[in-house]
């Protein structure tokens, strides 16, 4: 009785060195965190483990790495700012997301323009090939276009990994919900991935390239589901 | 069953997320509807797109450092709102405190005897010729 009481989240009993903090769970971390002594260890940890999915995650739904690392560190001080109040409801994982979805959504609010889109930076490190740059500037195109809404529960299926029914709790939809906007985002990013390729003509991604398939292919199809709903 | 309602269960069948007796029954149409193997792999095909938009990106060196300062600065924050109410009335005190000590300064000097004057060079006088400069011993040998 007295174990179903306690909180799910207890500061470790002992403060975790530095092996310790490697080896730890997300669990275990955000445990770490409620203790002072070995709070900053455990909130480096979760950061140096997450850090680059939570920036890809803000990458993909802002479309340039000036705003998306912004919105990534915000998400990261406020998890750090509401660790306290943490209960253990979610994993860390879908939590954080969860954060960094309505960091972005709530920045997409206030600044979102099509203009923005024309000055993209490209990816900083290792130069890419020509047709994985051109492929990456479309579907970053694609996803800057969709609706917040279906955009924000695609990338967090497909980015961050998630489950539908941790995207249901990251985003306090229904599980039904999720599911048909998955599938809806799905057709959403086929029309416009051709819409953009017949507007950009002779610089269109290659088809086929490394095993990937176009996803606007079949395209009748889409359109016979789409009438279906 | 028709294609179009197989097509409604492809993106939950790629996310694993379709339920076992539903998945048999598309698998077992996957393997004899070329067009809606198409669609299976246009879908895998927008996610390997998603993934590979993020593949180069790279964190930037100072990202966690940026983190951690504004974490620190967020607690200095948080202390100073949560003194900023000890403020006001510690102000108001301290003027209470110097108003009262001037009141009672002023009563005090009013009932002690005037200090004695030093004497005042005469208007249109010669002014009092300034002392030398104090000499150290040994300073000025040469």
């Amino acid at each position: 009785m007295e174990e179903a009481l306690r909180p799910r989240l207890l500061p470790a009993e002992e403060p975790l060195d530095g092996q310790a903090l490697a080896s730890a769970s997300d669990t275990e971390l955000m445990a770490a965190c409620q203790d002072p002594e070995s709070a900053s260890g455990g909130f480096r940890e979760l950061l140096s483990r997450y850090r680059k999915s939570a920036l890809a995650l803000a990458y993909q739904m802002l479309g340039n790495v000036e705003d998306a690392e912004d919105a990534a560190q915000e998400a990261f001080v406020r998890v750090f700012q509401a660790m306290p109040q943490f209960r253990g409801q979610a994993s860390f994982s879908t939590w954080l997301y969860r954060i960094v979805t309505n960091t972005c959504l709530a920045r997409i609010r206030r600044h979102r323009s099509s203009a923005a889109l024309e000055t993209l930076p490209e990816p900083r490190g290792e130069d890419s090939p020509s047709d994985q740059v051109a492929n990456g500037l479309l579907t970053r195109q694609v996803l800057h276009q969709m609706p917040p809404g279906l955009q924000a529960v695609l990338l967090l299926r497909v980015e961050g990994g998630l489950s539908y029914r941790e995207i249901a709790d990251a985003l306090g939809l229904p599980i039904g919900t999720v599911r048909s906007r998955l599938s809806k985002a799905r057709i959403a990013f086929r029309k416009l991935w051709n819409e953009f390729e017949r507007g950009s003509g002779d610089g269109a991604p290659a088809v086929g390239q490394a095993g990937v398939t176009r996803p606007g292919r079949a395209n009748s199809a889409v359109d016979s589901v789409e009438e279906e709903r | 069953m028709t294609c179009r309602s197989f097509q409604k269960d492809l993106s939950s069948y790629l996310d694993g997320e379709l339920p076992g007796a539903r998945a048999a029954r598309l698998e077992a149409h996957l393997r004899v509807c070329h067009h809606c193997q198409q669609e299976m792999a246009a879908l895998r095909g927008i996610n390997d797109h998603i993934r590979a938009a993020s593949r180069h990106l790279r964190v930037s060196q100072d990202f966690d450092q940026r983190v951690l300062r504004a974490v620190g600065y967020y607690r200095v924050t948080t202390m100073r709102r949560e003194r900023r109410p000890l403020v006001k009335p510690l102000v108001v005190l301290a003027l209470i405190l110097l108003a009262l000590f001037g009141l009672i300064k002023q009563y005090f000097s009013r009932n002690l005897p005037l200090p004695v004057r030093a004497p005042q060079p005469a208007v249109g006088g010669y002014a009092p010729a300034p002392q030398a400069a104090p000499t150290f011993p040994g300073r000025n040998r040469r």
